[in-house]
Order: C-alpha cells, then structure tokens, then sequence
C-alpha cells in the first residue's frame, strides 16, 4: 500500500496527523462538544481507557479554555502504558478496580469529576455479538467506576457498539441519567457501528451505594424493553459535528479546497507494546 | 420463521455418527456417512451458537451461546436412519454470557460466565444448587470448566493474557499460567495425554505440560487433589499462524488449531508443525472438533468442512527411480507406465507392474528436442528441430509395451515447437510462423492443414487442441495470443490478444461450442466460439485461482485443475473451492506429469493421484489415496466477509431453483443457487480488484445483465444466462465492461517508477451504490453514485462504454442512487451522508448542465436506504431509513418540476436501535431491517390528513450486520425475505389476517 493510501482514505486520520492529535477519534470529542457543549463550566475530568490519549488531548486544549487558573485536573486511567501528556494525570489501572476509583478521587483531592469520558473498545474478534458483548461489559465497568467518581448532575460521555442488544444498555443507562442521548459524530463512518452516549444530569436511583464487587450486569428482556415488538428501549439520536465539516465516508484530494501543498506527515503516536510484537520481532529474526 | 441460514458457523460437534453445526440459533444435523442434513433444529433465542456438549452417557447434548442454553435430546438407533430430535429444555437466560458449561450428573450442570462465576443447576428443576464467584473477575475472553470427581476445574483466560485455574472447591487459585501477550481466544484440556493447550491474540498456541510435584503417581487426575499436587509449565510455544488463533483441539497423536488466517496447523505433541492446511477461502475459522478419524471445522465462510485426521500424517507412497541415464522429459503413458527422454537420444519405456524398461534409439540429428504425449495418453511424438518424428505407441491389451509406429523426416525447416491437438493431429510451428498440422496415414505422416501465426516477438505455440468435428483448431502462443483456425483457412478466424501474459497458455481444452485455457497467470479463461458468426465468437469470462502457474484440467468437468505455486504442486476443486492436494516437488519448470485414477474391486473403488517429476537425474512418483487426504464440504462455503449487496432472479429453465447475485468485503461477485431443498451451492464466483457494494440486474439480450460496483472506482457489466446441461444448470456468463473509473493503476501512476514516482492527488473512489435504465433495447444508462461526492453517468451502447457525464452537486459522500419511472419521466434519486436527498431529472438528453430540480433532508444522518412508490402522476412516496435509526415517510408533491415539495412526512424512530439499512414497499406493507438485526413489517396508509403507519410484527434475524432485504416471494398469508449482511438467512414475514 502506498505511503498516502491511508490519507487519502480517511480525511480525519489525515487531519489528525496534521493537527497533532494522537488518534482521529479526537475529532469525535471536540464534535460531541460542539452539540452539547459537555465541557461548559467542566473542571475536573477523568478519561477512561484512554490510550493512546487523543481524549485526554482534547480535554487538555478545551478546559483550559474554561479556566485560566490551575484548578484544571484532567485524570487518565487505561490498563496500558501510554505515552505521557503535558497536563495530564495518568493512573495505568484497572477500572473495574476500587483501588483505581480511589486513585482517581484522591487526584481530585476529595472531590468529585464533573465529567466522565470513556472512548474503550475492545480488540474487535468479528463475531459481532461477542465484541457487543465485550464493548457492553467495557462501558458497564466504565459506569461502575463512574458511580464512584462522578459528581450529581455530572455528564459521562462513552463509546457504545449499537448492536443487537443496544437497548439493555440504554435501560441501564437511564437509571443512573435523566437524559439520555445517542449520537454520532460527523467524525464517526457512517458504516461503523460505534456512536456514542451523552448521558447528562447524573441521578443515581435512591439507595444506590457504588460498589466494586459485583460488576453491573446488564438488564433483561421484559415488558417495556421487549426483545422484539413495539416496545423496546430507544434513546433519542443527534447527528453532531456541522454539517460543513469534512465527512469521513467522503473521499477527499490531497489538495484539500484552498490548499496548495500536500506534506505526508507520520503519526503523532505508534502503538506500545501490541501483542503482535513478538511475532513480529521473530519473523524478522526470521527472515534474515 | 427462519427457512435457511447461512453464516458464521461458530460450532461443531462429531457425535456418534452424526456431524452437528451450530449456525446462529440454530443446531444443523448432517450424517457422517453421507453428508447429508438429515434435520435442523432452532435452539436458542436469537443468540448464535457457542458450544455442543455432549453428556458421555446419555443422548442428551447441551447447547450454549451468549446467556442461553437449552437441552437437545437425539434419539436414533445404529443400524437405522430415524433420528429424532427434540429440545428437552426450552432456552433459559443466564445472568451473563457463558464461556463453558460441563454436565455434573444427568440433571445438573455446571456455566461458567465472562465475569468468572461459576454456577451449578438443577436442569429438571431449574433451580440454582450454588455459585463460586472468582475475586479475579475481570471480563474473560475464554473459559473451560471441568467436572473432577469432587468438584468442578475452572480455568479463566483473561483479558490479561493469563490462563488462571482453580476450583469451585477452593477459596484461591491453584494456578497462574502466564506466558502469552495478547487475550487467550482458547483452552483445551486433554487429562490422558496431561496437556493444556491455549491460543492466543498474540498469534501463538502453547502446550503446558502437568507434573506431579509428589511421588505419589497413583493419584487420579480428575481430582481436587490432583490439581493442587502438580505443577503447570509451558512445554511449548509454537508459531505457524499468521494471524488470531481461534480455537484448538486435542486428539490422541496431534494437537489441530484453527485461525483467523483460515489456516488448520496439525501439531505433534513435541510442537513440531507437521502440516498447514489452508481452508474455508480465507474466512476465519471459528470452530473445530475431531474424533478417531475426522476433524470438523466451521467457517467464517459459512461452510462446515470435514477432514480425515490422516492428513495430518499422509504424505503418500513416494517412490524414486535412477535408470542410469538422464532424463530430460517425463510422461505418464495411458496404462500409467511412463515414458522417459534421456539426454542421450533414447526414449524408455518403463511397466510400473514389472518392473521392466524398453530403451527405444531415436536417430535424431539435432539435441533440441520435442516430446509430446496425445491427449489419451497411448501416443508418445518425439521431434528434433530438423524435423525428425517419432511416434509411439502403447497397446491397451495384454502386457504393456511400445511401438514404433512412424519414424519419419518432416520437411518444415527449423521446428520451434511440436503438440499434440487431441488424439490424431500434430501441430508443428516452424520459422516466420508458419503451422502445419499432420495426422498419421498407415505408417506415415501426411499434412491435414497449414495456418499461418500472426506476427509476434516469440513466434511460436505453447498449446494445441482440435474440435471434435476435426474443423477447428485453437491455438496459444509465447505471446499469450489465442487463435482460432479452421481448416481450410490459413489466417485465424479470430485471434484473442494478450489472454494469458508472457508464457503463453498452459492448455487449450474445447467442449463443445467452449474452449477453455489456462495459463501461468493465475487465471482460466472462458471462450464460446460460433462458426457461422465470428462475432460472437467471443471472451466469456475469468475466472481468477490463487496460484500463479495454471497448468491443466485433469478431470473430464474442468472442475479439477492443477498448477503450480512456486515449488509446490498443487490441484484444486474449483467448484468448492478448495485445495485437494499440495505437494512440494521443486516447480513446474522441471519436467512432470500426473493422472488422477480410479482403483479397487468390487464395492471398494478408490481415487488416486500420481505425480511424477525429475530431480537431480532421479524420477520420483508420489501416489496418494484421495480419501486420507481430501476434505468434504458439509455445507457449501460462499463469501468470506460480509455481503453488501444481493439480488435474486428465476429462470425459466427451473423455476424451483433460485439465483442469488451477491457482492461482497471479501471482492467476490458470486452467484449461487439455493434449490428446492434449500440446498445453496455457489455456480460462478467473479474477483473484482476491491470490495463489491452494489449491484443491478437488469433484463437485456435475452438474458440478465448483472452491473456491479465498488471500491478502486470500479465497474463491471456481464451477462448471464441459464441453460440445462447433463440434467445441471449452468451458468453462462459473458464479460462485457471491466471499468476503472479513475484508470488502471497503470494509467494513474503513468508509467513511473517507485523511485520518481510524484504523490497522485486523486482521491481513492469508491462507488457506493448504482443504479442502471434501459431507455431502449440495446442502451443501458448507469448512475453511479460515489464517495468523492461525484454522480457519475455511464452509457454503454453498441459494446462501448463510456462515463458520459461527472456532475458534482452533493458536498459529502453519495451512499444511495435509485432510478424510478414518474409521471413517464425518469427520476434519479440520490442520497447522502448527511441525509439530503436530492431529485434528477435525467429522462432529458444529456449534455446541458443536469442539477437536481428538488432537495430535501429527511434524515439527520447519512441515508443507508431507500424505496420509492408512485401513487399518482404527481405524488411520490419516498422511504428512507438511516443511521439515525428513523424510517422517514416522506410524500413528495410534483405539480410541476419547479413547484416540488413535501407534502407529508412522517419519522418512525422507535422500531430500530441502530442503522436503518433495508427499507422496502411491498404492496400496502412496509418492510424495514437494521443493523439490529430485527425485521419490522408496517402498513402504511395516505389520506388526506397524512401518511400513517401502523405496526404490525417484528421479527429478529441471526445475520449480524444486516445490510439489507430482498422480497423472495409474496403470498396471501407471508412474504419471504432474504436479509443478508454476515452471511444470508431466508425469514417467512407472518402477514395479518386480512379481516
């Protein structure tokens, strides 16, 4: 494949290069913003499986834009190592672990996140049931952890694979937010089945004590979430991003409208540590 | 009510004398005898298949998949073929997904979930009897439970590329097994042989080994105790595929292990890889299970193949000879002897049964040799280039030996080459191409015609054939040029240039009004000659194998062909798509020969192949019984990937059998049949250079012509016909356009070398989806909608092709484009990314300046499908269904082109989770499906106050990743449909009662 090949397929893998953003889903968050302005007044904020951190870049560049002081703590947390951030507190961790959520608040110094973003997925297997499953079970731990971390009337934003039990989760969901959105960024392929959820105005039901040690499972099939029929559990869904913005399913020039020089840039950050590696290494020792 | 699935297979079971297959919820039983499906069975609740289980002593089987099971009970007896199959225990719902259960008694199991609990349950009851929860539950990727005499084995594979064991029976872990670096995918014990095997993300499969750290050997193994006295350490650590390693299987002399690479590696148990199969077409494989004598395994590609276990060990009965002298040429005579030219002007003729060898002296003057065997291999000619023949021949009665029949002096000049065309003809080229064909006349030779070769760098012939009627000659030459002669006529009736590259055809085979040739491109080609009109003697089709070097058909259907991948020979089935033999010989450079045979007595007759070939002076002859070594679909394999694109049609030539065109990710056009049986079976198979998106058919020439597209901008038109053949259908295909929109990569890349080669600006094109009108009998418009946000126009008349106009109107991608006959007008229709929708005019000549006369957005995202109904001259009713997962009504108003609006729309958001990607008017009936794999059907209505739409049934559907339905049929009381996406599944859609 060519050098320019992935460029010319994927004007935001592009225009991630050419802005210094580590991974194109950046152009998700700051396109998720401009719908529902989820950094307004945010001080405090915790991402979530957030290598190789192109979240954690945007939350940098846009809170400070709230605040010119230093009461600014953005907290990353991912179970790998990532290449360290400028502004950012990073925790290598489990998030289904209480000592994590502990971590987080005592960055916090005792108090509580005003926002909650989880950008995770899982390594995709193809059975697409499975890797709805495992992305379900992400975003469950991810809102467990959220339950410890996350202030009343806070916002959590997170990755969801809208698939063929997407509406247990959005049931789920609602017990714990008075609105729940679906949405997809301009950023985001049409073809992909990824959006994501705005869960805004944080209520945890009367009672509820955060917990670690049972993970949230999902709910069930029942009466008002049907498996299949008229009732069934469907949040409301908002395209976001403007409609002038570049579209990821549109091929694009290299020659962008009103540019005259095309520059290959290479990625801002390469993987660390794939599984792939050994393999890798020893067909190369391999071959020589 | 599901007809037919077709789709991932993730299960698969050996039981007794049966194969069974888990595809979706459904439990398929085949017969291991015959193969054939004796029954099917739906088994879970809309929840693919994850695991058999047998319970060792009873005929019950457990069946698993997501947070269900429910219990099989098979009922058969061993001498009769009544099988009766009934679901014992309905589906019950787990509190998580389940990675392994195990039979505890007759009436309790045992389910291990992602999040590593452990439950035990009274099946008759259904009542929980306990639950271990681990403390170490972090999601699991995989999971194997055990059931030991006084408690139940756990071993976990995380997400933390650790395998953690421990029993329900104790509170902490027993054993860590640590070593891999990516997810563990799977784990397998086998207590005999004191091994566990796991695969793994990181590509690797390891076998750890169990060590009693007491001396105490007297211990039984499936015990508490046993597994806390042993150490676990891993033995070995073994590489051979090259992607995910999906599952292995444990048997008692190899360890097998399946992956995403379609490889199945057969492992001895010191981690020596003794044989790598490639199997299902590149499609992952998803499941294996094997007995004494056969593994089965199931697809990504749909299909369940079985292979004997003697694959993994057979490598034939190989023998080498040395005859003292050295041999150039090599052939197999009709008798299987073999006929060998040394370097020493002797031609031997050596009897497999006896042993023995008759050296015949040639009396050539030149060392430049010819040799050629007839196609029923009883002649043997052996030319010089002065023109020195010998002909030979083997009797077919008594002991087996060789005559001398001609020896003779050919005056043709400097002889370039020399070929047998059938059984009676010879065909010589000799200098400034000049071709003469002899045929034999008692003792001698005599000339039947002379053909004149078109001018070309290496003027000479690679291959030969005749027709049957003994008119016709068809000939390839060094150039890769394929003519066609009659007699009587020197210069070619037609010449195809440039068939098959530089080496020329390998073989020229001609059936009838066909001729096939094959060549060292990797590809057969397809031709139909016709002796009263030149032409439509003509290029039919291609068909693209995956090795390079195509040599021949050996069987009489043209569906058995062999060749050559760099040193390995090889002979594929092209009709299942599968490799039947591999054998690593050197090359085709070296001089070979084979013959595929049948032998044995009585009821017991077996096929063999036998493969001869030279190296380093020595013959060497591999035999192999075909039964240890080829594999049997179950089911038919088809796409790898999904499909994105599928139409049907029926032919008059059967009217119980459908077609079904479909396109897929994995850049295979196929049409496949599904016959009354609902047995499916893959005819014709096309490559395009990318991923198929879309697809037409439309009717034209008095066959249908199929126009598909999709990424590398490319189009493609053939047309195809249905004809009875031998009792079979067959596809007729013709290629008409192969079309890069955007240019052969040649033509962009203008003939630069990598080194000063300039960025091309041009963006990569994908065309998302077409439509195609046919304004008169022999014109056909297409409108292709494309990524580039481009709406191009095609128009192919009189055999030629042409983009014809390139309108940009949209600003982001085009992902729908559908034509519709309004008002006597032709309207085009297109859709994008950002849910506008666009109305053209396009029944107008072309050539003025061609903009939408109306747009509108009806979806606040990018439009995944649409259909249109015409309700009067003036009013259309359009549905579009997106990702936004809303089905919009919308009618749209045409007074007048000028004055267009919506009059009414409505938005249905509440019947689909996810993307819309199949919407679809069937009479007052809507039928939507989506990415959520649910079917909804809808009546719609208008009237003077609206649109409205009531709902009436949903119904869910085991293909993932829907990406649309096609009415199969209609009746008073159903529809039947066709959702495809990961695979295909025929659903009959319940209608209400009409009163």
């Amino acid at each position: 494949m060519g050098k320019t090949s992935k460029d010319k397929r994927d004007i935001y893998y592009r225009l991630a290069k050419e802005e210094g953003w580590r991974a194109r889903s950046a152009f998700k968050l700051l396109q998720i913003n401009e719908e529902y302005n989820i950094f307004d007044g945010v001080l405090r904020a915790v991402d979530l499986c957030a290598a190789p951190g192109s979240w954690s870049q945007v939350l940098t560049k846009k809170l400070r834009e709230n605040s010119d002081n230093k009461d600014v703590k953005i907290v990353a947390v991912d179970l790998q190592a990532m290449a360290p951030l400028p502004g950012v507190i990073q925790i290598q961790g489990d998030i289904t672990k209480v000592s994590t959520a502990n971590e987080i608040i005592k960055e916090f110094a005792g108090l509580k996140a005003d926002l909650v973003v989880c950008d995770g997925a899982p390594d995709v297997t193809g059975l697409h049931d499975i890797d709805e499953y495992v992305q379900s079970q992400l975003l469950l731990a991810a809102l467990n952890i959220t339950t410890h971390v996350l202030k009343t009337n806070g916002v959590f934003v997170a990755k969801i694979f809208r698939g063929k039990d997407v509406t247990l989760l959005y049931s789920q969901l609602r017990q714990f937010f008075e609105f729940v959105t679906v949405s997809k960024p301009r950023s985001s392929r049409n073809s992909s089945i990824e959006a994501f959820v705005i869960c805004q105005n944080y209520q945890p039901p009367e009672g509820f004590v955060p917990t670690m040690v049972n993970p949230l499972l999902d709910h069930k099939y029942c009466d008002f979430n049907q498996f299949t029929g008229p009732n069934r559990y469907i949040v409301p869904f908002n395209a976001c991003g403007d409609l002038s913005a570049y579209d990821s399913d549109t091929s694009y020039s290299l020659l962008l409208e009103g540019q005259n020089s095309y520059e290959y840039k290479n990625p801002v950050q390469a993987p660390i540590n794939p599984p792939y590696k050994e393999v890798l290494e020893k067909q190369k020792s391999d071959n020589k | 009510m599901s007809l037919l699935i077709r789709t991932d297979v993730t299960a698969v079971k050996l039981y007794h004398k049966y194969i069974l297959a888990g595809i979706g919820s459904s439990v398929y039983i085949y017969s291991k005898d015959n193969y054939r499906l004796l029954t099917n069975i739906i088994c879970l609740n809309g929840q693919k298949i994850y695991g058999l289980v047998p319970y060792k002593i009873s005929n019950k089987i457990l069946v698993f998949g997501g947070k269900q099971y429910s219990i099989l009970s098979l009922e058969y007896s061993n001498d009769k073929d009544d099988l009766k199959i009934v679901r014992t225990v309905e589906p019950r719902v787990c509190i998580d997904w389940l990675h392994s259960v195990a039979w505890i008694t007759d009436e309790s199991i045992a389910i291990l979930t992602a999040h590593n609990t452990v439950q035990v349950w009274d099946v008759c009851k259904n009542s929980l009897i306990s639950q271990h929860s681990s403390n170490e539950n972090s999601i699991l990727y995989s999971g194997l439970l055990l059931s030991l005499q006084d408690g139940i084995l756990v071993l976990s594979g995380t997400v933390f590329s650790e395998i953690i064991i421990h029993t329900t029976a104790l509170e902490k872990p027993l054993h860590y097994l640590k070593g891999h670096r990516g997810v563990i995918f799977s784990i397998s014990v086998n207590l005999e042989q004191g091994i566990i095997v796991t695969t793994s993300d990181d590509r690797s499969v390891r076998i750890w080994g169990m060590y009693l750290r007491t001396s105490s050997s007297s211990m039984a193994v499936d015990t508490v105790n046993y597994w806390r006295s042993i150490s676990i350490k891993c033995k070995h650590e073994l590489y051979g595929h090259a992607a995910r390693v999906m599952r292995s299987c444990i048997t008692n002399r190899t360890i097998i292990s399946v992956g995403e690479d379609s490889a199945i590696c057969y492992w001895n148990y010191v981690g020596k890889l003794m044989k790598k199969v490639m199997s299902h077409q590149n499609g992952c494989i998803w499941s294996i299970d094997a007995d004494e004598s056969h593994v089965a395994t199931g697809g990504g590609d749909g299909a369940v193949i079985i292979h004997p276990l003697t694959k993994a060990f057979y490598n034939g009965h190989n023998e080498s000879f040395n005859f003292n002298v050295t041999p150039k040429k090599i052939a197999f005579t009709a008798r299987k002897n073999l006929v060998i030219l040394d370097d020493n002007d002797n031609l031997v003729h050596f009897n497999i049964n006896d042993n023995t060898q008759t050296t015949f002296k040639l009396k050539h003057e030149s060392t430049y040799k010819l040799f050629s065997i007839s196609s029923c291999k009883q002649l043997v000619a052996v030319g010089d280039k002065n023109g020195r023949l010998n002909v030979f021949a083997e009797n077919c009665k008594d002991v087996a030996n060789l005559t001398n029949v001609i020896d003779s002096k050919l005056d043709l000049g400097n002889i370039l080459s020399m070929h047998w065309a059938g059984n009676r003809h010879l065909v010589f080229c000799g200098e400034k191409g000049v071709i003469t064909v002899i045929s034999s006349q008692n003792n001698d030779v005599e000339t039947s015609a002379v053909f004149v070769l078109p001018s070309c760098k290496e003027r000479w012939l690679t291959s030969a054939a005749m027709d049957p009627t003994n008119r016709c000659i068809v000939v390839g030459d060094r150039c890769g040029n394929v003519h066609v002669y009659f007699i009587g006529i020197k210069n070619p009736y037609k010449s195809f240039s440039k068939v098959h590259g530089r080496y020329g055809p390998t073989s020229i085979t001609i059936k009838d009004h066909d001729f096939i040739t094959t060549g060292r491109d990797g590809t057969i080609k397809y031709f139909f000659i016709n002796k009263d009109n030149k032409s439509l003697t003509k290029f039919m089709n291609n068909k693209d194998l995956e090795f390079q070097w195509v040599e021949k058909f050996i069987d009489k259907d043209e569906n058995l062909v062999c060749g050559f991948q760099e040193r390995t020979f090889i002979i594929y089935d092209i009709k299942n798509h599968n490799r039947l033999l591999e054998v690593i010989c050197g090359g085709g450079h070296r001089s070979w020969d084979v013959v595929r045979y049948v032998d044995g007595a009585g009821n017991d007759y077996k096929e063999y192949i036998k493969l001869v070939y030279i190296k380093n002076t020595d013959i060497h002859s591999r035999l192999f019984q075909m039964s240890k070594i080829s594999s049997q679909n179950i089911t038919n394999s088809s796409h790898s990937k999904e499909i994105n694109c599928l139409k049907t049609f029926k032919s008059e030539v059967d009217p119980l059998v459908t077609f079904y065109v479909t396109g897929g990710e994995d850049t295979t056009l196929r049409i496949s049949t599904i016959n009354a049986n609902l047995e499916f079976q893959d005819e014709v198979v096309y490559k395009h250079l990318s991923n198929v998106r879309t697809l037409k058919l439309t009717e034209f020439r008095n066959g249908i012509l199929v126009t598909s597209a999709g990424g590398r901008a490319q189009i493609c038109l053939r047309l195809i016909n249905i004809i009875r053949k031998d009792n079979h259908l067959k596809v007729l295909s013709e290629e008409m356009v192969d079309f890069m929109t955007k240019g052969t990569d040649k033509q962009r890349k203008n003939n630069q070398t990598w080194r000063n080669s300039t960025v091309d600006f041009d963006p990569e094109t994908r065309i998302m989806d077409l439509d195609v009108i046919k304004p008169d009998d022999d014109k056909i418009v297409i409108f292709a909608g494309c990524s580039d946000s481009y709406l191009r126009i095609f128009v192919f008349i009189e055999e030629t092709f042409a983009l014809i106009e390139e309108l940009k109107h949209h600003q982001t991608c085009i992902l729908r484009t559908v034509c519709v006959k309004f008002s006597e007008r032709d309207i085009l229709i297109t859709c994008t990314t950002i849910g506008e929708v666009a109305l053209w005019d396009v029944s107008l000549k072309f050539g003025r300046e061609i903009a939408p006369f109306f747009s509108t957005r009806t979806n606040k995202s990018g439009i995944n499908s649409i259909d249109t109904r015409v309700l009067s001259d003036t009013e259309l009713l359009v549905a579009t269904g997106g990702d936004d997962n809303a089905v919009i009504l919308s009618l749209i108003e045409v007074p007048s082109f000028n004055d267009t609006h919506v009059k009414y729309s409505i938005c249905m958001d509440k019947y689909h989770c996810s993307q819309i990607t199949g919407v679809l008017f069937v009479k007052e009936f809507l039928l939507t499906t989506s990415i959520d794999q649910r079917v909804t059907l809808l009546r719609w209505s208008v009237d003077d106050h609206g649109i409205s739409c009531e709902f009436l049934t949903q119904l869910f559907s085991d293909i993932a990743d829907v990406q649309g339905l096609n009415v199969i049929d209609t009746n008073m009381d159903s529809i039947t449909v066709c959702v495809y996406g990961n695979g295909m599944e025929l659903l009959r859609v319940p209608l209400p009662d009409p009163h």
